[in-house]
């Protein structure tokens, strides 16, 4: 098959980050492929996807899994002697990629305008706002903020069957595109690669790559020991968010209460363990990305700090609200409130289907399709 | 005949001959030969108390025929022939016998290898006592040069002799000088105009009181030797004009390739589709067009065409890789958003700024693509009206394994450089001799690349190999300091181990002049004999071993040192023999 060179590529990439590095003095010495720990026979990089980047060849980036099966351990940043920057040039295509598979276009707005961005931001929290306070029911007068005892009553300001419905209507949507975006990535990853037929079996057989590797994460672990604190402050984070995440979409009536349960109680302790996993991570991540500490922190696209931000106030807001309610402090609970969720329903709706919290199913995805692929490529071979 | 008085010394070497060559049984049995008055052994002979015995000995014991069995010739010879000069001795009555690169340093088995010694040795001191004292002999240099090209390599020549007030012909076969250079505009990697250095050269030259310049003019012959040439200018409009000189610098450069042949990229079918040169016209004249006069948006740029392909030149040209990188600069500049495709086979970045040049190019967005360049060459062809272009290259990409088509409006071919299709005639005209690919042969490739086999005959610039313009200034200087250098001494030695015709023994068949690589034979009609110019004479030996009647002797290597030679060792064989 023959590709014809694309040669306005590079500006279409380039608001994506895709210029911090000098990719274009790349010389190919492999040096990049060759220290990376993740890299195998079948599907190398970060060489090809620079050697494609440099020619052009538009549609062989877009139907290429590799760049989510980097996890920018920053080894072959350091060991590039032209400063080409794969790593960081691997995290600039795993944006295009996003771009790439959302058919709605807002992931490419979104990544390629900071005001967009920032505005989309802005009308999400206004429209939280304006359904919060029409359809919950905000005290209006003076002493409707507390109960009859004095304590805090959540659950008639904003009762958790309506904040439910919000959630799954948010859900809902949120699935919807990122489901679509993931068929989207395998029909780029597999249906358009011509090479390989996959057989409709395979797809059963590596089904379990991809919950291994959600939950585990153990590819990443695969990186340089150096990273060793990375990978398992990553994975705590990442599991927090997942845990408060089915806590508050699945199970808000437990999570949700106006009684103030003990310390011990499950719901109170895996609430302060997912938050202290959160709290941490976030610190530890903005803290690398201030002081440039490692090599996959040194550069900063602006999506990188909204995603980062947003999680900072989202679980700030979360704390505090615990902490006005648990001591009845009426007033300050129902309005941070408000600004939790203000924080968080845009933090959701971006980054999980558009922006940077995609990776979350990407990744996984896109080792199970490049599993897939390969088994299929081994049988191939044997018949 | 006068009574021979053989000294034998053998060399130790440190322990490079010592621990495999039992030396003091060698100097000791050495020592009972014939003729031999002393045989010693020491630990570096070559070394000034070694060299001091020698002399020593020669005063004391009235030798007159020294042997040093150690190293090679091609190290000491020299050497030693100037210790038998400071004892007063004629030089050529030394011999020396390699026992180290023939002898120590190849055997593992050490009385085997003694053996071998006491051979070689035995043969030496057998040949030794033949030897005949040779003089030295010089000839007086001519002061003028006669310089063939007035490219930059024969330009600067011109004016370093001519500066230091010597005489200069300068012979161009042009109506013009500056070479190619003068046909380029900026040159890599510095990007200096080649105008603004080529002209004030030029312009030096035709004014110069020193040089005297014929220019549509050429040369069939020049005879003579090192010091006192002779030749005659043929000019286009029929003068003819005979000059003497005593040295020539042959600087006739190349010329590019023609890449009609290559079916692959359609030159000479598809308009669009120039090379180097053209394009380097185009930037002369500051415009950048097709053949249609609309401004490229895709210009490619194709490497090696020409060169490194077993079909074409398999050596490769040098300069284009760097032609191509300072186009694509230039490009950049002239048209800064226009796609640039620099299909390459290898980027060869050698010399002062040039892999910085690379460096600096790549990052002005300019595509590199790799192809195969002994197998698989790229394939330009005409695009359709869809393709939004008009021609497509198609390469198999060699670091993705793929198959690329390249969009293109314009593709420069960087065609290599050969040799001047008279390049033979010259090369005979002045006696020196040509490799495979038609360029001119130095005398050593590294020791050696300016001169020639031929005495006072000099190569400069590209008739020696394709090079860029630095390297062909400093040849070109390098041949006039060369020069320069006899023209102060006055006279030059020349080799006294040449050959000489017995005219009673030569029946006159000249097979010798058929025969002699340095046309240093002649025929007398008038005595029917051939008739050695012992100036042209290299003493390689080829007449005496072709002559019939073995009319030739060849001094220094004559039949009876030879054959003593061989007598010698087999003498030590035969000895060896009846000990078993």
């Amino acid at each position: 098959m023959k590709e014809r060179i694309d040669p306005n590529l590079y500006n279409d990439l380039e608001k994506f980050g895709i210029d911090v590095g000098n990719w274009n003095e790349c010389y190919h010495c492999g040096n990049c492929t060759a220290t990376c720990p993740l890299t195998e026979k079948g599907s190398l990089f970060p060489r090809k996807e620079i050697r494609f980047l440099q020619l052009g060849l538009k549609n062989e980036l877009a139907t290429s899994a590799e760049p989510w099966l980097c996890y920018y351990c920053g080894d072959c940043s350091k060991k590039c002697p032209r400063d080409a920057n794969p790593g960081e040039l691997m995290m600039s295509l795993r944006r295009y990629l996003t771009s790439i598979y959302d058919w709605t276009g807002l992931a490419k707005r979104i990544y390629t305008s900071k005001i967009f961005e920032i505005a989309t931001i802005l009308v999400i929290s206004l429209i939280v706002m304006v359904l919060y306070l029409n359809f919950t029911f905000f005290p209006s007068g003076e002493g409707a903020w507390t109960g009859n005892d004095g304590g805090v009553l959540i659950n008639k300001i904003a009762p958790w069957k309506r904040i439910h419905f919000g959630d799954w209507l948010m859900a809902g949507t949120l699935a919807f595109f990122l489901i679509t975006n993931i068929f989207n990535m395998w029909l780029n990853i597999i249906v358009k690669d011509k090479s390989v037929k996959v057989p409709f079996i395979a797809y059963f057989t590596e089904v379990f790559s991809v919950v291994i590797n959600f939950f585990t994460q153990k590819r990443f672990n695969k990186c340089d020991n150096d990273n060793k604190p990375y990978w398992v402050i990553h994975l705590f984070l990442m599991l927090s968010y997942v845990m408060l995440f089915t806590m508050i979409v699945f199970f808000l009536q437990w999570f949700q209460t106006d009684s103030v349960h003990p310390v011990w109680h499950p719901q109170r302790l895996l609430g302060y363990i997912s938050t202290i996993g959160l709290f941490v991570g976030i610190i530890y991540f903005i803290n690398n990305r201030i002081k440039k500490a490692k090599e996959n922190s040194k550069y900063s696209h602006y999506t990188d700090w909204t995603f980062l931000v947003m999680l900072f106030l989202t679980t700030l807001t979360g704390i505090l609200l615990h902490f006005f309610r648990i001591n009845g402090m009426a007033q300050a609970t129902y309005i941070t409130y408000l600004i939790h969720l203000m924080c968080l329903v845009p933090m959701l709706t971006i980054e999980v289907p558009f922006s940077k919290w995609s990776h979350l199913a990407y990744r996984p995805f896109a080792i199970y399709f490049a599993n897939v692929k390969k088994s299929a490529l081994k049988k191939q071979v044997k018949l | 005949m006068e009574e021979k008085r053989i000294g034998v010394y053998i060399c130790w070497c440190g322990t490079n001959i010592s621990l495999m060559v039992d030396v003091e049984t060698v100097a000791k049995e050495m020592a009972k030969l014939p003729n031999v008055v002393i045989s010693k052994d020491y630990k570096y002979v070559c070394s000034d108390p070694g060299q001091d015995i020698i002399i020593k000995d020669i005063k004391e014991h009235n030798l007159n025929r020294i042997v040093v069995a150690s190293c090679s010739p091609r190290m000491h010879e020299l050497t030693f022939r100037k210790t038998l000069v400071k004892a007063g001795l004629n030089p050529y009555y030394f011999e020396m016998a390699n026992i180290r690169e023939q002898d120590s340093w190849v055997h593992t088995d050490r009385v085997e290898a003694t053996k071998k010694a006491k051979a070689l040795i035995a043969a030496a001191i057998n040949r030794v006592s033949f030897h005949e004292a040779l003089d030295s002999r010089s000839v007086e240099i001519n002061p003028a040069t006669f310089i063939i090209g007035g490219g930059i390599s024969g330009l600067s020549a011109a004016l370093e002799i001519a500066d230091s007030g010597k005489k200069v012909f300068l012979i161009e076969r042009s109506g013009r000088m500056g070479g190619h250079v003068a046909d380029f505009d900026l040159t890599f990697p510095y990007m200096y105009s080649a105008q603004q250095m080529i002209t004030p050269l030029i312009q030096r030259v035709k004014s110069h009181q020193n040089i005297e310049l014929f220019l549509n003019s050429e040369i069939k012959e020049i005879f003579g030797y090192i010091g006192n040439f002779e030749s005659t200018i043929h000019s286009k409009d029929g003068k003819e004009t005979a000059v003497k000189f005593g040295n020539v610098i042959i600087a006739t450069g190349l010329k590019t390739f023609d890449p009609s042949n290559i079916e692959n990229y359609g030159y000479g079918k598809l308009p669009d589709v120039i090379t180097s040169f053209e394009f380097e016209k185009m930037l002369l004249n500051g415009i950048i067009k097709t053949k249609d006069g609309k401004e490229p948006k895709n210009i490619a740029i194709i490497h090696c065409v020409g060169s490194r392909n077993k079909n074409y030149h398999e050596y490769c040209s040098r300069t284009c890789c760097m032609t191509a990188l300072k186009y694509a600069n230039q490009i950049r500049c002239e048209l800064p958003k226009a796609n640039i495709f620099d299909i390459y086979a290898d980027m060869r970045s050698f010399g002062k700024g040039c892999e910085e040049f690379y460096t600096l190019s790549s990052r002005r967005n300019i595509k590199f693509l790799m192809f195969d360049q002994e197998n698989d060459l790229p394939k330009i062809v005409s695009a359709n009206s869809g393709d939004n272009c008009d021609m497509l290259i198609e390469i198999n990409e060699k670091l993705t394994g793929k198959t690329i088509e390249v969009p293109a409006d314009m593709v420069i071919l960087m065609v290599g450089m050969e040799a001047r299709e008279n390049a033979k005639e010259i090369a005979h005209a002045v006696g020196i001799s040509m490799c495979g690919n038609s360029f001119y042969i130095e005398r050593h490739p590294k020791l050696d690349p300016v001169a020639t086999t031929t005495n006072g005959v000099y190569i400069a610039g590209g008739c020696q190999a394709p090079k860029e313009i630095p390297d062909s200034v400093a040849q070109a200087k390098a041949a006039a300091a060369r020069i320069l250098a006899t023209i102060a001494k006055g006279s030059v030695e020349v080799e006294v181990t040449t050959a000489c015709v017995n005219e009673d023994f030569c029946c006159g068949c000249q097979t010798c002049i058929k025969v002699c690589p340095y046309t240093a034979i002649s025929f007398d009609a008038e005595k029917k004999v051939s008739v050695v110019n012992e100036v042209l004479c290299k003493g390689c030996g080829t007449c005496g071993s072709g002559c019939p009647t073995g009319a030739i002797k060849c001094k220094h290597f004559t039949d009876m040192q030879i054959l003593s030679q061989i007598e010698g060792i087999m003498k030590i064989s035969h000895l060896e023999l009846q000990e078993a």
